[in-house]
């Protein structure tokens, strides 16, 4: 799968104030949990401004960033940094489910 | 439900930790109203435990002195299943970690720990955390004196000290009664180590400066004897020294460490003992009434002594060989003959260090409950520990534990390693901790292996900061990012034995995250090879030296 | 910036003020005759003020104005009033209600400060003599 691997993608992303979810800015300037609704700058000058409306919807989030993402051709996004791509899908190893008993 | 033999709260406790969820659920409020900014906001959600990490809020509940009752246990469970994803993962400062807590649902869960006399009261913060003591205080046969009596009295001290509220930095204090410390006081902002003069008097050992992190230090004595009752002047004078002094103008030149290191141990002791001697015969001396009031409550459990020789115990460490390398690694003796302290292991092979589910945390209070006079603790090496049990019931209890996953007999060994949560979770990490540790005990699962390979402590941590503690780690592994790819640094030689603290020494280039195991089995290879007789890895290390390590790994990888 | 004063009748001149980096102990006579401190908060979380103010009152018996300027919040509030601080500049709204409410926010105290509070432990032992008794 062809990626664009020059890191001049970004998304806006933050944590959700009220429960901390990773939340990212859509194009309608409102936090999604989703990584696919996110808006993408293309370049660096949309990436500014990207970042300028998620602070500016700040109410409601903890700190907001860029992140840089690759899109593949059929337009899925995927952070490059090993640090995003976890905060974007989560645990890399299988958590203890809640009434495990190993060997019960 | 028996009784506690630790100290219970009483109204007055209760009132504070009740008054201190109220004032922490009106600051949520306020910042959700948007009444605080985040910036304000976010020292008052950490000096109640309360971070934001990768995926979510993190809080950190205060396990004082490592000392849990089978209520507290249960509700710690119950908090979990309702407010996080029902596990939680106990760490290397006798603290428990939820990890998917919500800002909103923040306060309840702090109210439900009140119900049971427990808080997150400054978890984290730049003030004086949770004091943490020997995990077999008041059982242990080598102790002096237990302990907890006197991290319960730097608790109430500590709890809201006025002055010491914005300190430079984080400080940490751990307390042990035994010559042979399992509480790793040289490596604490400050240790007190519990000994009998010649008198037969009873004193602290006052040590300061020590910690790990990224500039890690062994603390230096500046009192060799401190009568007890003056702890807490001696204590209030060392704060104030460091309040004082301490950097605020590098966050990594801010521990008291560094103050130490920078103005040398001999003008450190001179400034504390001056302002001790302002204060000795103030307030803060302890009365004899208010010590024999504590030390009341921390009355060992009325234990008889019993059989020490077991027929069924026997026939089953001849039957069941996990068994027999269980009681020898998982079984320590108790200072009451017919009696023993057992640790469950919360490390199974291949599981996330530390980790506990809901209902296995509900598991161990049962076996504590029948077995263990309703008392668990926590170990600073991540693993719970029932302080009191008979040995005529080690079958059963051995049974109860495997049936939860936490029979292993793997304490001390390879695979007992202390991670840090790691990039997994945590917001400071640049590496991954947890995964590398699962590779390594999937790798060594095999118990007589483990048992041939003998006392081998790893520890990983996934940034500088050290909370896996790695350079006190016969084996120290630290996770590095380098251009967004992980690496890890191997060390050899640290230790925290008392009288044998010792920071390990870099092996050499880091490796990739896929070559780690085999790094450590060269490392375990070359150790095997060369070791003489009873000799411990950490042994053969000092003695042969890093040379045949390095060739075996470095050619290995 | 807004002043609170909880002695408003008190006389503020002459006044002395001081950086947080400053050796109280090394004052001396600078101390003779003032009527009010002030002492400085650069960052709330910069703590070095609350030392000062208790080795002011509790070491040399300061007994006149004591106010606490810079970044000063109301959930500093307890801490402040326990270290013997009277007077606050601040300009966080709810503040006045906030310092009304600040000294039953916690109805139980643990250590001995200068600001005449009972601590538990000292409850504790008068109601233990009071049970021999």
């Amino acid at each position: 799968m062809a990626k664009n691997l020059s890191g001049e993608l970004h998304v806006a992303s933050a944590n959700r104030l009220r429960d901390g979810m990773v939340v990212f800015l859509d194009e309608a300037g409102e936090w999604t949990t989703r990584l696919d609704r996110a808006a993408v700058a293309r370049d660096e000058r949309s990436a500014e401004i990207l970042l300028a409306r998620a602070q500016a919807e700040a109410f409601g989030v903890v700190d907001s960033f860029l992140v840089a993402v690759a899109e593949s051709n059929d337009g899925t996004l995927e952070p490059l940094s090993l640090r995003e791509k976890i905060r974007a899908s989560g645990l890399t190893f299988d958590a203890i489910a809640a009434e495990a008993v190993r060997y019960a | 439900m028996p009784d506690t033999h630790f100290y219970r709260y009483d109204d007055y406790d209760r009132a504070l930790v009740s008054e201190r969820v109220a004032q922490f659920r009106d600051q949520v409020r306020r910042r959700l109203a948007g009444e605080l900014t985040e910036e304000q906001f976010k020292p008052l959600r950490l000096t109640n435990g309360l971070y934001l990490q990768l995926h979510a809020y993190m809080l950190r509940i205060a396990i004082p002195y490592g000392t849990l009752s089978t209520r507290q246990l249960r509700q710690l469970a119950a908090i979990a299943r309702k407010y996080d994803r029902g596990y939680g993962h106990f760490t290397t400062r006798q603290n428990l970690q939820l990890n998917w807590i919500k800002l909103e649902g923040a306060p309840d869960a702090l109210a439900m720990l009140a119900e049971v006399d427990m808080h997150a009261i400054q978890t984290s913060g730049n003030l004086i955390r949770n004091v943490t003591a020997d995990h077999f205080a008041g059982a242990a046969i080598d102790e002096i004196e237990d302990p907890r009596i006197w991290c319960e009295i730097v608790r109430q001290w500590s709890t809201l000290h006025p002055e010491f509220s914005f300190l430079p930095r984080k400080f940490k204090i751990a307390i042990t009664g035994s010559p042979n410390d399992r509480a790793a006081v040289r490596v604490h902002d400050v240790g007190l180590r519990l000994w009998r003069n010649e008198a037969g008097e009873t004193g602290f050992e006052v040590i300061v400066g020590g910690g790990l992190g990224r500039t890690p230090m062994i603390g230096k004595t500046i009192r060799e004897f401190l009568p007890k009752d003056d702890l807490l002047a001696y204590l209030e004078a060392t704060l104030r020294v460091y309040n004082r002094y301490g950097r605020r103008d590098n966050l990594y030149k801010s521990r008291i460490k560094i103050l130490v290191h920078e103005i040398g141990p001999e003008k450190m002791r001179e400034d504390v003992e001056a302002e001790y001697a302002a204060m000795k015969d103030s307030a803060l001396k302890l009365t004899p009434e208010t010590i024999e009031a504590i030390a009341r409550q921390f009355a060992p459990p009325a234990l008889r002594s019993k059989r020490t020789k077991v027929p069924e115990v026997e026939a089953l460490k001849l039957e069941n060989r996990a068994f027999a390398l269980w009681l020898k690694s998982n079984v320590a003796p108790h200072r009451v003959p017919g009696h023993a302290i057992v640790t469950a292991s919360l490390k199974p092979a291949g599981a996330p260090p530390g980790d506990a589910s809901s209902a296995q945390m509900e598991g161990v209070a049962d076996i504590a409950d029948a077995w263990s006079q309703g008392e668990v603790r926590v170990s600073h090496e991540q693993n719970l520990v029932l302080p009191h049990v008979a040995i005529e019931a080690l079958p059963e209890v051995y049974r109860a534990l495997e049936r939860l996953g936490f029979a292993e007999a793997n304490v001390g060994k390879i695979t007992d390693i202390i991670a840090c949560p790691g990039l997994d979770y945590c917001a400071l990490a640049n590496a991954r901790s947890i995964p590398v540790a699962q590779r390594i005990s999937t790798h060594f699962a095999e118990l007589s292996r483990q048992h041939d390979i003998g006392d081998l402590k790893i520890k990983i941590s996934g940034c500088i900061n050290a909370c896996g503690h790695h350079h006190v780690g016969h084996i120290g592994i630290l996770g590095v990012d380098k251009n967004g790819v992980e690496l890890y640094q191997i060390s050899l030689g640290g230790d925290v034995d008392f009288g044998k603290t010792a920071l390990g020494t870099i092996l050499g280039p880091a490796v990739e995250a896929d070559k780690v195991v085999e790094a450590v089995d060269a490392l375990v290879a070359t150790y095997l090879e060369a070791r003489q007789a009873d000799e411990r890895f950490v042994d053969t290390y000092r003695r042969i030296g890093a040379q045949p390590f390095k060739e075996r790994v470095y050619g290995a990888v | 910036m807004a002043l609170f004063r909880l002695n408003p009748q008190a006389v503020q001149e002459p006044a002395l003020t001081l950086a947080n980096t400053d050796d109280v102990l090394a004052l001396g006579d600078r101390l003779d005759g003032v009527k009010l401190i002030v002492l400085h908060f650069p960052k709330f979380t910069d703590g070095r003020a609350y030392s000062q103010a208790r080795l002011l009152r509790e070491r040399l018996g300061y007994a006149g104005e004591l106010r606490a300027t810079g970044a000063v919040f109301l959930d500093q509030l307890p801490f402040l009033l326990r270290c013997g601080f009277d007077s606050f500049e601040s300009e966080q709204k709810g503040f006045a209600e906030a310092l009304a409410r600040a000294r039953t926010l916690f109805s139980v105290v643990y250590q001995p400060t200068g600001d005449g509070r009972v601590t538990a432990g000292q409850l504790r032992l008068r109601q233990r003599s009071a049970v021999a008794a």
